[in-house]
């Protein structure tokens, strides 16, 4: 079940097949000025936003209301300082990259277990189980949030982050994802070798489809990184504005008695900076990650 | 600790703590009072992350009464000492079927009337607060003068005379006896001839272009009372505190020239107020009825007062008010606190329904804002709010 | 779930150990080895399903019973009502007005979406200078969340002196009220959506179309058919499947909006969506039936409407996809053969 990953969108659709065997030579080889012309203009359109952002968040309530302010003030720390102030900010971060991570280790590992057992192992019904995965797969799973809520409460767990993160431990998705990967890049052979050597099938598992599947697991936990850290809508029902995550104490800030918007878009960048991270330190690992896991036959 | 809005109290935990070095108060403050209400009634549907202290609001006072019985009864603690501290009906309000009393009171909600004093001007009316206090009829003040008095505002500036729609309607229901329900407790809006006459003259108002139709809580990030989008402005004491956070987020500040009048259309009027409870939840019932209590005797809630405006339910911190005016710089030095003592002269808080809030900001928000937008005529505004009251409430 | 892997870890051990010390006795060890073979499977699938059945099936079967009762946020379980909840969620102009809501929303978002993404890819698909930047920035706002972008967006569409009307009123443009119009409501979200998932999807497309043969392009080429002809007859048909997976998706996640409205004016009518309801979507519904007016029987008869509706728009969408997905791709075949064949016979 998941709460945050049921977003199809955050997964690319098949794994990887492993192979690359073309060098992506391009369509046109030469691309005119047109092509870049609508690069830039994209690339303006998509970064201006968050750029307009920070320049309101480095200046005051009246930088907003400039037609196209480009340079940034000196007042970011100090917006930001009472953005900070105004939310739990670090307990909220901190929190985030809890669930997050619990999140990801256990969807990538059940997700690995599964997938490995339907992509490679025989056993009665697996046909069918399988077919069970997949049908779920497109069920939106978190309209199921007044029960949760009421489960939850029974549990007592309401204001905890077990509360957020328990409801995700598993994906129909990953597993899916891994068996597609798996089923392509283990050779049978290779199983069969571990047994004969003498290895049980625990062992096998460890040690022929785990290292085989350590791109696939990074792929699954990037992205099931990233949906977690992005969910709002359960952990707002969930939690309190005392234990919050980073979206829901973000959310917090927009609504006020007075809303001052170059702190609410100093708490935006703010919570922006820890992905922005991600994203500069493994981008390319992110795109390869969609495009590997986008297509292919 | 969980509050909401402005209610002044940041600098007194700090003072508890320090007086009390075995209490840590972890506040947490709940920008509006709508996303209180739901945040308070999810979490005691949950069972638990209520807050040891939680600040209930007068609008849904109303559902929460009707499960009173999730609330500590405060009796148990020092409500039987300190329940004369209180005008009565601020005890009263609290106080279930069975006797039992959950809140200790915090502020109410007498309303003056906040000015322009520049735009004024522009229009050629007095700006001097006794002035317009007498301009707006004194003490016979009415809605009829109020508008009309708008009326020659906007003849002259051609602005709007005030913010928007929705709060001046609250004002007006605020005013009657009895309100969207009746006080044992029937819903009492369709063939309400008082609501409907009211809604009469905001009707009127709008059409003839009264209004700036703002958004509530947002008011443009505050800028609308830099720039005298609107001339006046209704204020219950709390309210004083939500205005100076405007003018700080608009950028602006006493220049603006604000200023705060002994006067309010219709008569005197309660709108808002606050209590403190213990939920039964809490873990450390005592040490929070102990804070609860603290926060609301009369010198913390002067103390209140001074951060934030919130007006005084105690009679001793009214009368402390009284004899002591202190100048408010935000509002051109006017005496705030004496204002309100002598605008809250003879209010008495209406019944709250379980739906008060609901159907103050859903069903008749939208209406009056199409009234103020031009987009319906009172006929249809009217029938829109009984449709919306009917599919809301039922 | 920690008991199952201990199972499991159990038996692997207990079969290391056994094999070891009982080699001689083959039918001993050949039984344990029997019993992994057969065990192990189930117990490395059933932490999955035990955790997904309690998790995320239960609720919704819940759901479903919840949604059958009088049950109150506070109160909790009332009488058992039958069917009304669903009766009184079919007659609900609110329920509706989301309804309506969240398919526009999901059209202005997802068409415009797709396009721009299959025109992006296409573009990326060039032999491009600095690949790896270019990829890199279409991606950037993929890392806000949609929270912020919620709180960037709203500010940016703010009515009085927000960044969209300022840049309007440079071409003379009256303000719009982009939180009070529907259509303008809708299009501020659906602006939202679009920023946040046109580069990723571009990305997805982008590897499906250099997926594509590029014999195919180039004896197109040979055969004088133009760029854009080709990149209709050619690329378009070939990425197909991948457009459908994006569009599948996209619906899915398209019709379960929920922090985009939510936060997109929060100090109006509590947040539920604007004064009169204009952009309130159906998950939005959901949440102020649930925890605003505190129905739940009613908010789960709304998840369960919702439910079907999504499966049947999936299901429609996915019919209709692989229809048009089959008939162009017999039209292919045979342009790809008619294609290839001339081509073997100008080689030869």
């Amino acid at each position: 079940m998941s709460l945050s990953t049921t977003d199809a969108r955050a997964f690319p659709l098949q794994p990887a097949r492993g192979r690359r065997n073309r060098p992506n030579t391009g369509v046109g080889s030469r691309p005119g000025f047109l092509a870049y012309g609508l690069l830039v203009a994209t690339l303006l359109g998509f970064a201006y936003p968050l750029w307009w952002s920070f320049v309101v968040a480095s200046g005051t309530n009246a930088t907003r209301g400039e037609t196209l302010p480009l340079i940034p003030g000196g007042n970011f720390w100090a917006n930001a300082a009472e953005a900070m102030d105004a939310i739990p900010f670090w307990l909220a971060l901190w929190n985030s990259f809890v669930v997050s991570s619990i999140i990801t280790i256990s969807v990538v590992l059940f997700s690995t277990l599964a997938g490995y057992a339907f992509a490679k192992l025989r056993f009665r019904g697996r046909d069918g189980l399988m077919i069970f995965v997949i049908a779920t797969m497109a069920i939106p799973t978190q309209l199921g949030i007044i029960p949760l809520f009421i489960l939850m409460r029974q549990f007592g767990w309401t204001g905890e982050l077990g509360a957020v993160i328990v409801p995700s431990l598993v994906t129909a998705f990953g597993v899916f994802f891994m068996r597609q990967y798996l089923v392509e890049v283990i050779p049978d052979e290779l199983i069969e070798a571990a047994r004969v050597d003498g290895a049980n099938q625990f062992r096998t598992f460890l040690n022929v489809a785990l290292p085989a599947a350590r791109p696939a697991m990074a792929i699954l936990g990037l992205f099931t990184f990233m949906a977690a850290w992005t969910d709002y809508l359960w952990p707002l029902i969930v939690l309190n504005p005392t234990n919050p995550t980073l979206q829901t104490a973000l959310s917090q800030l927009q609504s006020g008695y007075y809303i001052n918007y170059s702190i609410v878009l100093a708490g935006a960048v703010l919570a922006t900076i820890p992905l922005l991270l991600l994203f500069i330190a493994a981008g390319k690992q992110l795109i390869s990650g969609i495009m590997q896991g986008a297509v292919k036959g | 600790m969980t509050t909401f809005g402005t209610m002044g109290f940041e600098e007194l935990y700090e003072q508890y703590e320090s007086e009390n070095p075995n209490i840590t108060i972890e506040a947490n403050n709940i920008d509006t009072g709508g996303n209180a209400r739901t945040d308070t009634f999810t979490k005691l549907a949950a069972g638990s992350g209520l807050s040891d202290v939680v600040a209930i609001e007068e609008g849904w006072l109303g559902s929460i009464m009707e499960v009173s019985d999730q609330f500590s009864d405060l009796r148990d603690f020092d409500m039987e000492e300190r329940q004369g501290d209180w005008l009565d009906w601020k005890v009263e309000q609290v106080t279930d079927p069975d006797g039992r009393i959950i809140g200790y009171g915090t502020d109410i909600g007498p309303a003056g009337l906040c000015y322009n004093a520049p735009a004024f001007q522009a229009a050629g009316l007095p700006t001097d607060r006794a002035a317009v206090a007498e301009l707006l009829g004194g003490d016979d003040a009415s809605w009829e003068r109020f508008f009309e008095i708008g009326r020659q505002y906007k003849q002259a500036t051609g602005k709007a005379w005030y913010d928007h729609n929705g709060f001046v309607w609250n004002s007006m229901v605020n005013q009657l006896e009895e309100g969207y329900y009746t006080a044992d407790g029937e819903l009492n809006v369709e063939d309400n001839a008082e609501l409907q006459e009211r809604f009469g003259w905001i009707a009127d108002a709008s059409a003839d272009g009264l209004s700036a139709a703002q958004t509530a809580w947002d008011w443009n990030g505050g800028q609308a009372f830099t720039d005298q989008t609107f001339a006046t402005f209704v204020c219950p004491g709390w309210m004083l505190g939500v205005v100076q956070g405007q003018l700080e987020a608009g950028g602006g500040g006493p220049e603006t020239g604000w200023d705060f009048a002994d006067v309010f259309p219709g008569g005197s009027v309660n709108w808002g107020g606050s209590w403190l409870t213990v939920p039964t939840t809490s873990e450390h019932p005592e040490e929070a009825a102990a804070l609860a209590s603290w926060l609301t005797q009369p010198e913390q809630q002067l103390a209140a007062f001074e951060a934030a405006g919130a007006f005084p339910s105690t009679t001793e911190a009214q009368e402390e008010l009284a004899a002591n005016p202190t100048p408010n710089p935000v509002f051109n030095d006017a005496p705030i606190g004496e204002i309100l003592v002598d605008r809250s002269q003879g209010v008495v808080a209406q019944f709250k329904g379980p739906d008060d809030s609901l159907i103050q900001e859903n069903v008749f928000g939208p209406p009056l804002q199409k009234l103020e937008r031009g987009e319906a005529t009172e006929e249809q505004a009217w029938q829109e709010a009984l449709t919306l009251l009917n599919d809301l409430v039922g | 779930m920690t008991s199952t892997i201990k199972a499991a870890d159990a038996a692997s051990a207990g079969d290391a150990a056994g094999r070891e010390i009982v080699r001689p006795k083959l039918t001993f060890g050949q039984r344990l080895s029997w019993f992994d073979v057969k065990a192990s499977p189930y117990a490395y699938i059933s932490p999955f399903f035990l955790l997904f059945g309690l998790l995320g099936l239960f609720p919704l079967v819940y759901t479903f019973v919840v949604s059958l009762h009088e049950w109150e946020l506070l109160q909790g379980q009332g009488d058992f009502i039958g069917l009304e909840n669903f009766a009184t969620t079919l007659q609900d102009r609110f329920f509706w007005n989301s309804i309506f809501n969240t398919l526009s929303i999901f059209v202005l978002s997802t068409v415009p979406q797709i396009t721009m993404a299959v025109i992006l890819a296409a573009i990326l698909d060039h032999n491009l200078k600095g690949k790896t930047f270019w990829r890199m920035s279409v991606l950037l706002p993929y890392v806000v969340t949609p929270v912020a972008v919620a709180l960037i967006f709203s500010n940016i569409f703010q009515e009085q002196s927000g960044l969209a009307n300022n840049l309007l009123g440079v071409f003379g443009i009256e303000p719009i009220e982009w939180k009070r119009e529907t259509w303008a409501s809708h299009v501020a979200i659906a602006t939202m959506v679009n920023w946040r998932w046109t580069g990723y999807n571009a990305l997805i497309l982008l590897a499906a179309m250099q997926a594509v043969p590029r014999d195919l392009h180039e004896s197109a080429a040979i055969d004088g058919a133009g760029g854009i002809r080709r990149f209709f007859s050619i690329t378009i048909p070939s990425i197909r499947p991948t457009l459908i997976f994006v569009i599948i998706t996209a619906t899915i996640g398209g019709l379960q909006i929920f922090a985009e409205p939510r936060l997109f004016d929060v100090s109006t009518a509590g947040g539920v969506g604007g004064s009169d309801r204009q952009f309130q979507t159906t998950v939005l519904y959901l949440w102020e039936m649930a925890f605003f007016r505190q129905d739940f029987g009613r908010a789960s008869a709304i998840a369960w409407l919702l439910f079907l509706l999504i499966v049947g728009i999936g299901l429609i969408n996915f019919l209709i996809s692989k229809q048009i997905a089959s008939a162009e791709g017999r039209a292919l075949n045979k342009k790809t053969a008619r294609m290839l064949a001339k081509r073997e016979g100008v080689s030869a």
